[in-house]
């Protein structure tokens, strides 16, 4: 080739170069939007998750309000306001088993056998008949007025059912077959006129089983077996309280009207605060957050409490401590325990862990720890211990870097003035890394309130708020959590059922949770940073 | 009293010249020592976890005969077990073997029970997250790898940078669970389907030649691999950047200098010296890919699948079909069936296998960074 060629080869792929040019863009520039596309893919994925979360969470609100007016129109609320002191009845009878376990047990103590115990009772035992032989009318009447208005909520919910279906039919063009379906139109008005009818038994049930209970208090508090019980005086002085809280009940009921819409915001109220999470129940669902939201939080408290002071140990330890050589050890070992998989932790915990902990529980010298011993294998506190040791490479790996982070200098100075290692560590190196170990704490919050697999499998799953009335014991109490409901219900729910909305929308609070532990991560970083200068 | 003093004291560190311990010293190794015995509180505790799971799975991986590994529990299927006692002997078979005993002994009845899952093997768990974890990596890291490229090679920040910087770290602490939810209101509900019909039940485009229904792509490998790349996206554009700041500036300059374009700048003096560390990073992405259960559960993972990936009708099959994966597994074994003895063999040589897999790739990870560090110094 000649030295002509090759120039005009060289000068045609310059010029080439400049002109080859699709839609106005250079192939400099395509590649330039390509790799901007991409970047923003993180965005997008960022507003997909709200718009399908909220796409799929969206009407649960207006679901629950419908929910929650078909409670009050069908009667069920009414019979609510009776069913509540009913219950409370009832943890009056269980606090005299209570009282007689307690009693039987020092029987056995005092070497008589069962049978003995059982005799020496007798007195007791029938005090707690006729006691709980009181509320027998009224618990009669509960239980027809409940199947009265279950049968009435049945209808309404046959009645939503077929119209659900004459749409499908409509929709799918089967005119005949929808017209054939018959729709009933509940009429609340008799209904309720007939619920209230048979309610009114309840004044004249409730006036005796209010004189029958001051005379059983008064009764018991006067004989000679029951002097000095604390237990059984426990129960008198709550039998007092019930005895004046049940005349409230028929004030409820007057002040109740079926017809009183229920608003959105109560709806929301609903969920947001709700105290119970009741799902597939004959009687009333019910979506409220709070057992769940306060089980998360507990979780992540104990978490938090264990692996907080350990990790920011660790990253003191190795930053400032540790040897060279301790450093390459527990550096990529850290890592490790980073890269354990969730579910394998939660596996530990079943198979090993709870067991572990419960019987440790039982060793008679450890019985002065609250909770201890523990009565359930899964709990809030085995989860806790495995979610620690999830977030503790977390906060480790984070709280060392912002150690590392210090200058030079301030270690220098503090030590130029005769200050211990100890003291700089102290005085200068934590309060100059605050901001950076704050946010490291809070990523790690962040990481323990989002695990699924660990409270799905450890957590013992009962639905409930921790009873902290018994203190500190309610550490050891299961739990159930938002992520794990998530798990745990999604798979079998119907889709666009209230139930299936009702996850989206904890998935909404969550994802919201998270976006904001990162804001305020990032805003203590930035804010509270020393200047380095 | 000096010789006193000396002699309470560690021997080794001292001289009768030292100041005697002061009150601040005291305290100093007081509390340094604690900080030690937390540190090596955690390992141990880590330890424990490894032991436990290793020490029980092992039982189940390995034997004493030849070949000291239990190849079918690794290449066969999960099996019912069936545990009876027949003729005064105990047996304990997998649904086959046990079918096939009880023609050999013409169906006698038996008192037996039968645990789940517990007989057999692992093998399609291990192939699903296979397919799993290869997939979706493809996508986070075409997709991450881009997204760094543009960050720190053609941004020159302002509002829109920093918009998309916030993003990622956001996305980074979206809980997993909530990428599952994602995964299952997108991909599997509403994502687009080629038909040569339209879904009236769902929303529908015609294009012309056919019809694009929003009908999911159901529990499916591919709504796994998506809801799994966008999880693990931020890691991957994290440690893509780490990488791409780590190659000089005068490599870029150079090749400007010489007339190339910026792409061409990237692709022959940038991408290559990056490409190294971008993958030895996104192995730690790997690890969190395989080793998540929760983004699955809804959206690829199956309980129980007769059939391995590869045995379908039409290639495309392979993607629009759920798996089981080893995650999920454990989740099914360790909370679906009873803890006992029959049951523990499985539980923990599942456990075994998928912690070993992890932790073998978390280790390469490591091991390939400082290979690598040593490697490249400039």
């Amino acid at each position: 080739m000649s030295t002509n060629d090759q120039n005009a080869a060289l000068s045609a792929a310059l010029k080439g170069r400049a002109r080859a040019k699709v839609l106005g863009l250079t192939f400099d520039d395509v590649m330039r939007y390509f790799f901007g596309g991409n970047a923003t893919v993180a965005v997008i994925v960022l507003l997909l998750i709200l718009v399908f979360l909220g796409k799929e969470g969206a009407g649960f609100f207006g679901q629950n309000q419908v929910n929650l007016s078909v409670y009050r129109k069908a009667g069920l609320e009414y019979v609510d306001m009776m069913r509540l002191p009913m219950e409370d009845f009832t943890s009056l009878t269980r606090g005299l088993n209570d009282a007689r376990l307690v009693r039987f047990q020092a029987l056995l103590a005092s070497g008589k056998d069962a049978e003995q115990a059982n005799a020496a009772l007798a007195e007791f035992d029938a005090f707690a008949d006729k006691f709980g032989a009181v509320a027998g009318d009224a618990r009669g009447l509960m239980t027809d007025l409940t199947e009265v208005v279950s049968a009435v909520k049945t209808r309404v919910q046959v009645a939503a059912d077929n119209d659900l279906e004459r749409d499908m039919l409509r929709h799918a063009g089967r005119e005949e077959e929808a017209k054939a379906l018959k729709i009933e139109e509940v009429d609340f008005q008799k209904e309720i006129a007939a619920i209230k009818a048979a309610a009114g038994a309840w004044k004249p049930t409730a006036d005796a089983m209010l004189a029958g209970l001051k005379a059983a208090t008064a009764t018991g508090r006067a004989a000679a077996w029951a002097k000095g019980d604390v237990l059984l005086e426990k129960v008198f002085v709550k039998a007092e309280k019930f005895a004046a809280e049940l005349p409230k009940v028929e004030l409820r009921m007057a002040a109740w009207n079926w017809e009183e819409p229920v608003p959105y915001s109560r709806s929301m109220a609903a969920f947001l605060f709700g105290r119970d999470w009741i799902t597939a129940s004959f009687w009333q669902d019910w979506y409220g957050m709070l057992p769940l939201l306060s089980g998360s939080l507990m979780v992540s408290v104990i978490a938090m409490i264990v692996a907080v002071p350990l990790a920011i140990s660790c990253a003191i330890y190795v930053s400032e401590i540790a040897t060279p050589g301790e450093k390459a050890l527990i550096k990529p070992y850290i890592e490790f325990v980073s890269a354990i998989p969730s579910v394998v932790l939660g596996f530990f915990g079943i198979a090993v862990l709870g067991t572990a902990i419960r019987s440790l529980s039982q060793v008679e010298w450890l019985n002065w720890i609250p909770g201890f011993p523990m009565s359930e294998r899964l709990n809030a506190f085995t989860a806790g211990l495995l979610l620690a040791l999830t977030s503790i490479p977390t906060i480790f790996s984070l709280a060392e870097d912002a150690l590392a982070n210090v200058p030079r200098h301030f270690k220098e100075a503090s030590y130029a003035l005769g200050a211990t290692r100890f003291q700089t560590l102290v005085r200068v190196l934590i309060p100059a890394s605050l901001s950076g170990i704050i946010s490291a704490v809070l990523l790690g919050f962040g990481r323990v309130i989002g695990e699924t697999m660990v409270v799905l499998l450890c957590a013992g799953n009962r639905i409930a708020i921790p009873d902290f009335s018994e203190g500190l014991s309610a550490f050891f109490q299961p739990v159930h959590t938002m992520t794990g409901i998530i798990a745990q219900e999604m798979g079998e729910v119907a889709q666009g059922s209230i139930h299936y909305r009702a996850l989206f929308m904890v998935g909404i609070i969550l994802f919201f949770a998270s976006l904001i532990i990162n804001f305020i991560a990032q805003k203590v970083v930035r804010k509270y940073r020393i200047s380095i200068g | 009293m000096p010789t006193q003093n000396v002699s309470n004291m560690d021997a080794t560190a001292q001289h009768i010249f030292m100041r005697p311990a002061t009150a601040a010293m005291r305290s100093e190794r007081v509390a340094f020592n604690v900080f030690r015995v937390a540190t090596y509180a955690v390992l141990l505790a880590a330890s424990i976890i490894f032991g436990v799971i290793f020490i029980k799975g092992a039982d189940t991986i390995f034997q004493r005969e030849f070949p000291f590994i239990n190849v079918p529990f690794l290449v066969e299927s999960p099996e019912t077990l069936h545990v009876f006692d027949h003729e005064g002997q105990h047996h304990e078979m997998g649904d086959r073997e046990f079918r096939k005993y009880m023609a050999a002994h013409e169906n006698p009845t038996i008192a037996e029970e039968t645990y789940v899952y517990s007989a057999g093997g692992i093998f399609p768990c291990i192939v699903g997250t296979l397919f799993l974890v290869v997939g979706s990596m493809t996508i986070a890291l075409f997709v991450g790898i881009s997204a760094a490229v543009f960050l720190n090679e053609y941004s020159r920040g302002g509002r829109v940078v920093e918009l998309l910087r916030l993003a990622i770290l956001n996305l980074a602490g979206v809980p997993s669970i909530v990428f599952g939810l994602f995964g299952f209101g997108l991909f599997v509900l509403f994502a687009p389907v080629f038909a040569s019909a339209p879904d009236a039940s769902h929303l529908y485009i015609p294009l012309g030649f056919g019809y694009l229904n929003f009908s999911g792509w159901g529990v499916s490998l591919i709504s796994g691999w998506f809801t799994l790349a966008f999880m693990v996206l931020p890691v991957v554009i994290t440690a893509s950047e780490e990488s791409l700041k780590a190659v000089p500036k005068g490599f870029r300059e150079g090749s400007l200098a010489l007339g190339a374009t910026q792409w061409e700048a990237i692709r022959t003096n940038v991408l290559p010296y990056a490409l190294p560390g971008i993958l030895t990073s996104s192995i730690l992405g790997i690890a969190r890919v395989a080793g998540e259960t929760a983004p699955i559960m809804f959206t690829a993972a199956y309980v129980v699948r007769d059939r391995l990936p590869w045995q379908v009708e039409h290639l495309l099959d392979v993607l629009f079909q759920g798996v089981m994966a080893l995650p999920y597994h454990i989740y099914v074994v360790s909370s679906k069936i009873p803890q006992n003895m029959y049951t523990e063999r499985v539980q923990f040589g599942t456990a075994f296998v998928f912690l070993g897999l992890v932790l073998a790739i978390a280790l390469s990870s490591v091991i390939l960074r400082n290979k690598l560090r040593a490697r490249y110094r400039w």
